[in-house]
């Protein structure tokens, strides 16, 4: 066997990643632990069925050398048969390396393989999930579940699994053949100590468990802490606080040290304890066994083998408790991420074929209403319709169903009552996959990734883009000379491990990213609160570009960007509560929209009383 | 060099650097006694280990072959009565060496915390959070393992190869010569093999961080990958991270199941070459049963301490660079600092004046350019301005986070750096724009202002401020808890809490840097309240972004590029119509806008209370 590692065959494994992972949730754990190494079935029993083989050929080496002294070196022929019995240490040795390598290996590509196929499922199964899942799943204990959980259960299937196997084989297998091959009376007195190694090593590793997770909690309050300093560091400086902090710090710091030490003194009093127990068993089966052995009960090459092979029924169990406790940790993280797999995905019906070949924008809301809660309405018998190529304005405030409406339209969610239609057609004739590649959106604060800025822009298009499509686009958006500006351009990354974009700068990002997605009907969350008017101007040029050709739902919070536009729809607790052209609007004289326009035409008026002033 | 290279994790230099060695044993000094105890018991175990096979050995040959029933029982009980001995060792050697290793990650988290509490901003500027977090969580750890289990380990290890060998040369030298030519193959493959699997492990856990960051990104932008359609995408790309994760990590698993069954294998061949000389040997007389034995014992046992070397080995280098970084933070030296023969004024109520400063972060970019200004005592100053104009710099000398490149700042006419940084830094009072706090309750956060503050006077505090309402109509009032950073609160409520701080500081100057992000209007008018009560008397610098902050102020300074470009009161500045006007028009049309939402949300609230009301009277 070479000692040189060989890239390992990896082809092989991936073809699997098409299982189907929601088939393994029904059942019990260890049941549902077997459907989910489908496809890794063979590599674990062979894991397993290696491990006898290496613990056998361990044996073997102990009855090899009793045979040698029995029966080689008290009789004559030693030079002949000596050299094979040499070679026989080489040959188990090899053998129960060679198995013991396999048996790591097999269990290793079951538990990788499957860890590599339950990310990839994992991955693609939230992001598939509908928003009604993702809205009540907190990201930090969603990440929790998908990467260490997952780790959890790979471990389990690496380490755990096939050491308990190897220790359980270890016991077997040794205290079977000093039973029948050697002596039974002795056999049977040195398993004695086996079930109290074993309860002790449970109730320690219950223990230092519990001890454990305390020392775990406390390292997180120390980081808290840590952070909460560094972030602060202006504060501290400010108040001059630095010995406070330091105080404060040490606080958690010295309870830290206190915990660990506290964990460690269960492990001080284990392993003596357990050394003890098993040293004191093993000089009274030195001694039992010597004593068989010169009444000739037993021959002094079976006494060596006893003596070695004792060592193994004993010792490993010392590691059951901590074996069986995590394992247990393991079946957990197990049932978190069943937990996962048990919603199902939202049907994007990509292969469906939609109603209509191409979208020509009309969109008409006919007496729709929904609810995120049961008995919490968002929206209440909605209606209106929009002609292909309209701009519509939305406005209201924050709750009152503006977003929804957006939502319902991309099927995000699915309206309650009443029918939404796309040209025509009941928008639940449309595969999802196709309305939302018909509709694109401009958030208020638009997500980027941390990927360069050009993959940003590139994101939502699924073809290879060219460099001059980019720049038109940047440009129309304007942003490109922004872009420019940085060392990198366009490959400069976005986020904590590159730039950091200002609102204005992200949102410019994300209109043309639309641009280049080319959607027939367009949404614009219009935030330009939060920038300058030199941005701001940039931005409304940046929409114009955006608008010709579409049909748009801009939410606007500006009378100013809702004057143009061809319908105006005023929303007020889920309701519209005025819809029109901004002429027809500023005629109704109690309306909300007129007294948001009488506010805005108040303006000029009072900065030329402060100048008269 | 880029900062995402220099604060790169996991790089570590391949060679030993000696200089960072011998610091690290350094970290011990103190504790040379119990180094002393956990390396004796080490020894002693490791010694006592060796010794119990040649015992077995000796029962074999002075017992049952020499058919000796009291040998065997007088050897039975030595090696109970010493089995007594070696557990106390094991005891002392676990208990020790543990709570040594506890005590040297704990002194240098303390150490390393208290360096960064006086580390200047400068430092901070240029360091990501990140990188001093891992600093004082993940090295100190790594590092005392080694320090002190690897150590032990080590020793224990080397010992007991010594002493195997010592105790095999008694029985036959010929064979411990055997063994001794084996044994440095042995060693050099166990170090190739923890290397490489080391490699493979750090790879494993760069591309296990990206795989996090890509759940972690995909989670909290579905919503565009939603409607970008990018799943398919996506999970493309998903797949090649974790299929590089698998490639890695399958690796590291495989070279870990090959190293112990090659090094068995190894030492296999000397166990077969000592049956086969030995065997021989027996022949002779010059070897005997128990020998053998013994030998076989010696060998099969001896891959264990080989293996514990390579890995300590291995993990030595991991240490030795995350030691480098650690010492890189603690060796770094703050920029601003009390200066030998400073002298404590008493009180910094005095005129501030600039003169002739200059000030850079980055030497290619000067921030303010020969700056002059005399800042009167009590006057209240608005610094506005576009962003990276140099308010905040402005700001931050002045509390002498920075000091002045060239030129210099007075204070009462003193120059401030003879001055000790504490009488400034303990006589200023600060508000932050995203308002910081820290977990714990209300009151504590309050009370950060001055520790030794009565309950009643933090309540004033909180009176003055305003905060004391919305306070009182928590559940736990001023016991309530504020969240990690305080986010269990709004950006609004945290500001006043940080006013009533201030206040109960009862600073000499005060410093405000007010919040962009929209507060309600309710608790809008409450800070103003509380700011002018500090304000009052006091010298005050605040980065306006409220008309009605800027109006109220007695100067209002525009800076921009690092110059002062207008200077002068609300209606003077309003009156050349320059860039203060400009400003002023379309902030106060903006805030008009805003009031458009309010419009909506008096409407909602009207309905609230009647819902509350109908409810009430059902």
């Amino acid at each position: 066997m070479s000692a040189t590692p060989t890239t390992p065959h990896l082809t092989h494994l991936i073809k699997r990643s098409d299982y189907d992972l929601q088939e393994a949730v029904r059942l019990n754990r260890f049941a549902g632990l077997w459907r989910m190494i489908t496809g890794y079935r063979a590599h674990y029993i062979w894991a397993i069925m290696s491990q006898v083989v290496a613990v056998s050929a361990k044996t073997g080496t102990m009855v090899l050398l009793s045979f040698l002294i029995d029966d080689v070196l008290s009789r004559g022929d030693v030079l002949s048969v000596v050299p094979l019995v040499a070679l026989g240490f080489v040959g188990l040795a090899t053998i129960e390396g060679s198995f013991t390598f396999l048996s790591g290996r097999y269990a290793s590509q079951t538990a990788e393989g499957v860890a590599y196929r339950l990310r990839n499922y994992l991955y693609d199964h939230l992001q598939r999930q509908p928003f009604s899942y993702h809205d009540k799943q907190p990201t930090g204990d969603l990440m929790q579940r998908v990467t260490s959980d997952v780790d959890m259960i790979r471990r389990f299937l690496s380490e755990m699994g096939t050491q308990i196997g190897r220790i359980l084989l270890l016991f077997l297998v040794n205290w079977l053949v000093i039973l029948t091959t050697i002596h039974a009376g002795l056999g049977l007195f040195s398993a004695i100590v086996v079930p109290i190694v074993f309860a002790l090593s449970m109730f320690f590793f219950g223990r230092v468990e519990k001890r454990f997770e305390e020392v775990q909690s406390q390292e997180a309050k120390v980081s808290t802490r840590l952070q909460e300093n560094l972030t602060g560091v202006r504060v501290v400086k400010a108040f001059s606080r630095q010995n406070y902090e330091m105080a404060r710090f040490d606080e958690e710091n010295a309870k830290h040290f206190q915990k660990n030490n506290n964990l460690l003194l269960m492990h001080s009093l284990f392993w003596p304890l357990t050394d003890l127990l098993t040293g004191f068993h093993q000089a009274a089966c030195y001694f039992f066994g010597a004593m068989l052995a010169l009444n000739g009960d037993i021959t002094p090459g079976q006494y060596i083998a006893f003596v070695g092979m004792v060592v193994y029924i004993i010792h490993p169990m010392r590691n059951m408790g901590r074996l069986i406790v995590q394992g247990s940790q393991a079946l957990v993280a197990y049932d978190r991420v069943v937990d996962i797999l048990k919603h199902n995905r939202e049907p994007l019906g990509e292969a469906e074929a939609a109603p209509v070949e191409t979208v020509r924008g009309a969109v008409e809301f006919k007496g729709v209403s929904f609810e995120y809660e049961r008995g919490l309405p968002v929206l209440k018998d909605v209606n209106f319709s929009v002609k292909p190529g309209q701009v519509v304005a939305l406005m209201g405030a924050t709750g009152s169903g503006k977003t929804t409406v957006v939502n319902l339209l991309m099927r995000f969610y699915d309206h309650s009552a009443g029918q939404i239609t796309l040209d025509g057609v009941d928008i639940r004739d449309y595969p999802r996959d196709f309305l939302r590649r018909s509709v694109g959106v401009v958030e208020q604060e638009p997500f980027l990734f941390s990927r360069t800025i050009r993959e940003n822009i590139t994101y939502g298009v699924g073809r290879k883009v060219s460099d001059e499509e980019v720049f038109a686009a940047a440009r129309a958006a304007a942003v490109h000379h922004v872009i420019e500006s940085f060392p990198e351009g366009y490959n400069t990354l976005v986020g904590e491990r590159g730039v950091t974009l200002s609102g204005g700068q992200k949102q410019r990002v994300a209109i043309a990213r639309t641009l280049l997605k080319d959607p027939r009907i367009l949404v614009l969350d219009d935030a330009t609160s939060s920038v300058d008017s030199e941005t701001e101007a940039a931005i409304r040029d940046a929409v114009k570009q955006l608008l010709p050709g579409r049909t748009a739902f801009i939410i606007a919070h500006r009378v100013q960007t809702v004057m143009a536009a061809d319908q105006i729809l005023v929303f007020d607790d889920g309701h519209i509560v005025q819809s029109g052209t901004h002429a027809e609007l500023v005629e109704q004289e109690d309306g909300f929209y007129r007294k948001i326009y009488d506010m805005q035409s108040r303006i000029d008026e009072e900065v030329e009383k402060e100048l008269g002033e | 060099m880029s900062d995402g290279q220099r604060f790169e994790e996991e790089e570590f230099s391949s060679q030993f650097n000696g200089s960072t060695v011998m610091r690290l044993l350094g970290q011990l000094r103190p504790y040379k006694l119990q180094v002393g105890i956990f390396l004796a018991c080490a020894i002693g175990v490791s010694f006592m280990e060796s010794y119990f096979t040649l015992l077995s050995k000796q029962i074999v040959d002075d017992g049952i072959v020499a058919g000796n029933a009291d040998v065997i029982g007088s050897l039975a009980f030595r090696y109970g009565a010493l089995m007594v001995i070696f557990a106390a060792m094991v005891f002392f050697f676990i208990y020790v060496c543990g709570r040594l290793g506890h005590q040297v990650q704990y002194d240098l988290r303390k150490k390393m915390f208290e360096h960064l509490q006086r580390l200047s901003f400068s430092y901070y500027d240029r360091t990501p959070v990140g990188w001093m977090m891992s600093r004082l969580t993940s090295d100190p750890e790594r590092v005392s393992n080694v320090l002190t289990w690897g150590l032990l380990d080590v020793t224990w290890a080397i010992t007991n190869i010594l002493a195997s060998l010592v105790f095999m040369a008694t029985i036959s030298w010929q064979l411990t010569l055997i063994v001794a030519a084996i044994l440095p193959v042995i060693i050099v493959v166990a170090i190739w093999f923890k290397q490489r699997m080391l490699v493979e492990y750090r790879d494993a856990r760069k591309y296990n961080s990206m795989i996090s960051g890509e759940f972690n990104q995909n989670i909290t932008g579905v919503r565009v990958v939603k409607s970008m359609r990018r799943e398919n995408a996506n999970l493309e790309e998903f797949n090649q991270l974790t299929g590089n994760m698998h490639r890695s990590s399958y690796r590291a698993a495989w070279l870990s199941a090959m190293f112990l069954p090659s090094v068995q294998i190894i030492s296999a061949v000397a166990v077969g070459a000592v049956a086969w000389f030995g065997g021989w040997q027996t022949t002779t007389g010059a070897l005997t049963i128990g020998g053998i034995q013994a030998f076989i014992a010696y060998i099969t046992f001896m891959m264990w301490p080989v293996s514990d070397v390579a890995r300590v080995y291995a993990e030595m280098q991991h240490a030795i660079a995350s030691a480098e970084r650690m010492f890189s933070l603690l060796d770094s030296q703050p920029e601003v600092v009390t200066r030998e023969g400073s002298t404590d004024p008493g009180t910094i109520k005095g005129d501030i004046v600039f003169e002739n400063v200059n000030f850079f972060y980055d030497p290619a970019k000067p921030v303010l350019k020969d700056f002059s200004l005399t800042i009167k005592q009590g006057e209240t100053i608005a610094l506005v301005g576009a962003t990276g104009g140099g308010k905040s710099t402005i700001v931050n000398l002045v509390c002498r986070f920075y000091e002045p490149r060239s030129g210099r700042i007075t204070i009462g006419g003193q120059d401030y750096t003879t001055m000790p940084l504490d009488a400034i830094h303990s006589r200023l009072g600060m508000v932050l724009q995203t308002p910081h706090l820290f977990s714990g309750t209300i009151r504590e956060n309050i009370r950060y202002g001055r520790l030794n503050a009565t309950d009643a006077e933090v309540e004033a505090a909180a009176k003055l401020s305003g905060a004391h309402a919305f306070v009182s109509s928590l559940e736990s009032g001023y016991d309530e808890e504020v969240g990690e950073g305080g986010i269990l609160l709004s950006v609004g409520q945290k500001q006043l809490l940080s006013l009533a701080r201030a206040i109960l500081a009862d600073p000499e100057i005060f410093v405000m840097d007010e919040a962009t992000s929209s507060v309600d209007t309710l608790t809008e008018a409450l800070i103003q309240q509380g700011m002018e009560v500090v304000m009052k008397g006091r010298t005050s610098f605040v980065i306006a972004h409220r008309l009605s902050t800027i109006k109220k102020a007695d100067r209002i300074i525009v800076i921009s590029n690092g110059e002062i470009q207008e200077m002068g009161s609300h209606a003077e500045l309003l009156r050349q119509r320059g860039y203060y006007y400009n400003l002023y028009t379309q902030q106060f049309r903006q805030e008009l806008e805003r009031s458009y939402d309010e419009v909506f949300n008096l409407k909602a609230s009207e309905r609230d209370l009647e819902v509350e009301a109908e409810r009430a009277s059902a």
